[in-house]
């Protein structure tokens, strides 16, 4: 995607003590993009959102949101960005209306502006039944769509979701999903973490995997899935044989993991499709019946386990 | 918000007749009204707004309001009783105001300056304040919009006691002035004590303390209500009392008034300070307002020495100051020692700039050197006074020099105290953070240490 990066975080890092909960964090987010944020608990996916959301300052590096440092031009970036956060924040005594009435004026919209910030907002995000239903009786998915049309009441062209689908029914989440491709449809740039790399797949152009501060992979789901692969699990079937074939296969430094069952062998091999190639054709060389040689497609959370592996403790 | 780009927003397609139609179908009176409300308010700090709303529907507030009312006319009650049958003929107004004044200080000056404290304090604590911070209201919009909510509660409070109030005029006995001169600086101090419940909503944000707090604060404002309804009430059942003739009474008032202002912009610039993005400057405006501050105590205590031509004010001006720099110095020397590039880039360039302005900068030294340098100013405006009173005979002086010498020592010991506070907060810092909270009761702790060594020693 072309122009400037409307995130573009470099070189972050945060730490409590001899905690490093971010290090060295570094990637760009385009206009109209729905980049996915994705790692384990404890990750750092908070504590990087919360900086770029400038609730907190960086040790080093900055982050920059259209261009403005967090760090240097907060009030810049805070007109620009809308946040959720991973907790409610809720006031005793005040109706869906109220609430989100109150964070328009504190966003400083008045009068006509401000009401139709409010009606599209409660549009958008299905509240308008729940208008004068005070906030402390809200249900899980209601808070969590009002959360989300808190963070774009004043209409920001950023918007960092910090796991919005945290605790939601399936359809819940297939309506946040919608609601997320449709802001970024209509330009919004948008930000949004996860602990499970499925949950995001469909609706992130791209996702970074992050994991004990550090940004292992970012790229789309799918070079995430191709591009790590350096291992690849290949399912074969040798029609007679098959114990020498298994030993056959044993004996060899780029063959792991090695499942026989009946005629079907499963297998990783390292290394990427020339390599495929290869055994395949020393297969059929040592005479080995082969009617089947095929690469099993990885699932998205074999390819985050994979990405996550080395690290997780 | 940019209105210019909603264009490429998903609320662009908005229907704004929609938020009307509900509205007229009402009166045109009602409608009037309401126009008017919603214009009043799109003015008003959205705090306030919210704060207004949440209030009629609070269980706290509805509470003390009823009890409030209830206490009123168990009191109109029982006064006249008690007061019969000569309520028809002797003058029984203040004995009951002093029962009606009260009923109204213990909610306008316990109830509303801890709701106060708390209502910031929540705001921390349920996560709402981080929200609001990355609005477009500014910390000093969050701290004011706490403080007219406050204001607002206590009128509401006054209002409801303002007929049981006029009932004891008319019951005579008792002048206009007297009335509104108690219900005024009971305003005055009600303003004032929520100013401050607001900074020690600010001062941490760890648990326990505040809980421990919320405590003090708790027993500190008992203790102020109680001694002030004590004050109050034996000036309203002295009858002999003709304060009200005196200037020096009102020159006083006027005196003590200029303070409480500028106490409460202090406070609030403090507890706005306090809850601002870290890498804001905290300090600069602060240190002005200090200096503000030094200005009319020594304007002030200058005027009333040279009025009174009594040396006792030359003591009372150094020792608040010196008091007044111990605690100030404290609390400055707690600043973080590291100015953010957003606060550096936003400092005086100019090497004019640099020298004037330099110790209004952030930081642990310039804030110790900030406060010494005050207080040595002080010091030198008292010293040149003193000695041109000596020289000029001026009635105020009495021909020793004791003054100078306890000016002198009082300085010494702020600058040496400061001091070794200062060196103990560079150490620590090697070996981790230390805040402001710290820095405090490490001075405190040392002054304690020192008035306690010679009763040791000696006992
Ligand atoms: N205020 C803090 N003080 C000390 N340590 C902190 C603080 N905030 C976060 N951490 C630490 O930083 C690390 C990253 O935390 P963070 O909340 O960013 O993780 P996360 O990816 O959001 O995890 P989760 O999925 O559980 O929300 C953790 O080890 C956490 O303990
Ligand atoms: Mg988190």
């Amino acid at each position: 995607m072309p122009g400037q990066p409307v995130i573009d975080m470099r070189r972050l890092h945060r730490f409590f003590g001899a905690t490093r909960a971010v290090s060295d964090i570094s990637f760009e987010v385009m206009k109209g993009e729905v980049f996915g944020y994705i790692g384990p608990n404890g990750a750092g996916k908070t504590t990087s959102m919360r900086i770029l959301a400038t609730l907190d300052i960086p040790t080093y590096g900055d982050a920059l949101v259209d261009g403005f440092s967090v760090i240097n031009d907060p009030d810049r970036v805070r007109r620009r960005l809308g946040f959720m956060p991973d907790y409610f924040g809720t006031y005793a005594d005040v109706n869906c209306r109220e609430y989100l009435d109150f964070f328009a004026r504190a966003y400083g919209l008045r009068g006509r502006e401000r009401h139709q910030a409010l009606s599209h907002v409660m549009g958008f995000t299905k509240l308008d039944g729940l208008a004068e239903k005070p906030i402390r009786g809200l249900s899980k998915g209601m808070k969590q769509r009002l959360c989300l049309g808190r963070s774009m009441i004043h209409d920001p062209s950023v918007l960092i979701l910090d796991e919005p689908a945290a605790g939601l029914d399936p359809r819940a989440r297939i309506e946040l999903r919608q609601m997320i491709r449709e802001l970024a449809d209509n330009g919004k740039t948008i930000l949004v973490s996860s602990h499970i790399l499925t949950e995001l797949a469909e609706m992130c152009d791209r996702v970074g995997i992050i994991e004990k501060g550090e940004l292992l992979a970012v790229g789309t789901v799918a070079e995430i899935q191709r591009g790590q692969v350096t291992h690849c699990q290949i399912r074969s079937r040798v029609i007679a044989n098959v114990p020498a074939f298994a030993s056959w296969l044993e004996e060899r430094d780029d063959v792991e993991n090695i499942h026989v069952d009946g005629q079907l062998v499963r297998f990783s091999q390292i290394g990427d499709m020339p390599e495929q190639a290869g055994l395949l054709r020393e297969m059929i060389l040592a005479n080995f019946a082969v009617a089947e040689f095929g690469i099993e497609q990885r699932s998205l959370e074999d390819a985050f386990m994979h990405v996550t592996r080395g690290v997780v403790q | 918000m940019n209105s210019s780009d909603t264009s490429s927003s998903p609320f662009a397609t908005g229907d704004p007749t929609k938020i009307n139609a509900d509205v007229s179908s009402k009166g045109s009176f009602w409608r009037a009204i309401e126009t008017a409300i919603e214009l009043g308010g799109e003015r008003l700090n959205p705090i306030l707004v919210k704060e207004g709303r949440q209030a009629l529907k609070s269980k706290q507030f509805v509470i003390t309001f009823t009890l409030l009312l209830l206490a009123g006319w168990v009191w109109s009650m029982l006064g006249v009783a008690l007061l019969w049958p000569g309520v028809y003929y002797a003058p029984g107004g203040r004995f009951m105001l002093c029962g009606y004044f009260v009923i109204l200080a213990i909610p306008v000056l316990v109830t509303v300056p801890f709701s106060a404290f708390r209502s910031l304090a929540a705001e921390r604590e349920d996560g709402t304040f981080e929200l609001l911070s990355i609005t477009a209201l500014s910390s000093r919009q969050i701290v004011t919009g706490k403080l007219g909510s406050a204001v607002l509660q206590m009128l509401v409070y006054y209002s409801a006691l303002a007929p049981c109030i006029a009932f004891t005029y008319l019951l005579r006995g008792i002048d206009i002035v007297t009335i509104v001169f108690l219900l005024f600086w009971t305003l005055v101090a009600s303003v004032l004590l929520s100013t401050v419940g607001l900074v020690v909503a600010t001062i941490t944000r760890a648990r326990h303390w505040q809980v421990l707090l919320s405590v003090l604060l708790l027993v500190g404002l008992c203790i102020v209500t109680f001694t002030w309804t004590l004050s109050f009430v034996s000036l309203i059942t002295d009858t002999q009392a003709t304060a009200f003739d005196d200037v020096d009474f009102w020159l006083a008032m006027s005196a003590i008034m200029t303070f409480c202002i500028s106490h409460a912009i202090m406070f609030v610039m403090i507890a706005a300070a306090q809850i601002s993005f870290a890498s804001d400057n905290r300090s600069t405006r602060l240190r002005a307002m200090l200096l503000v501050q030094q200005t009319l105590w020594v304007g002030w205590m200058t005027f009333f020495w040279i009025r009174f031509e009594a040396e006792e004010f030359l003591y009372v001006l150094v020792s608040v100051a010196a008091i007044y720099w111990a605690f100030a110095g404290a609390c400055l020397m707690g600043e973080a020692a590291i100015l953010s590039p957003r606060v550096k880039r936003s400092l005086p360039q100019s090497f004019l700039g640099r020298m004037c302005f330099t110790w209004f900068n952030p930081g642990s030294g310039t804030g110790y050197t900030f406060a010494i340098v005050n207080l040595l100013t002080l010091v030198i405006i008292i010293v040149v006074a003193g000695l041109t009173a000596e020289l000029e005979g001026f009635a105020g002086a009495r021909g020793n020099y004791d003054w100078l010498l306890y000016v002198t020592l009082v300085a010494a010991y702020v600058v040496a105290y400061l001091g070794v506070g200062r060196l103990i907060v560079v150490l620590l810092r090697q070996l981790g953070r230390v805040t402001i909270l710290l820095t405090v009761l490490i001075n405190l702790l040392l002054v304690v240490i020192g008035a306690a060594f010679p009763v040791f020693f000696q006992g």
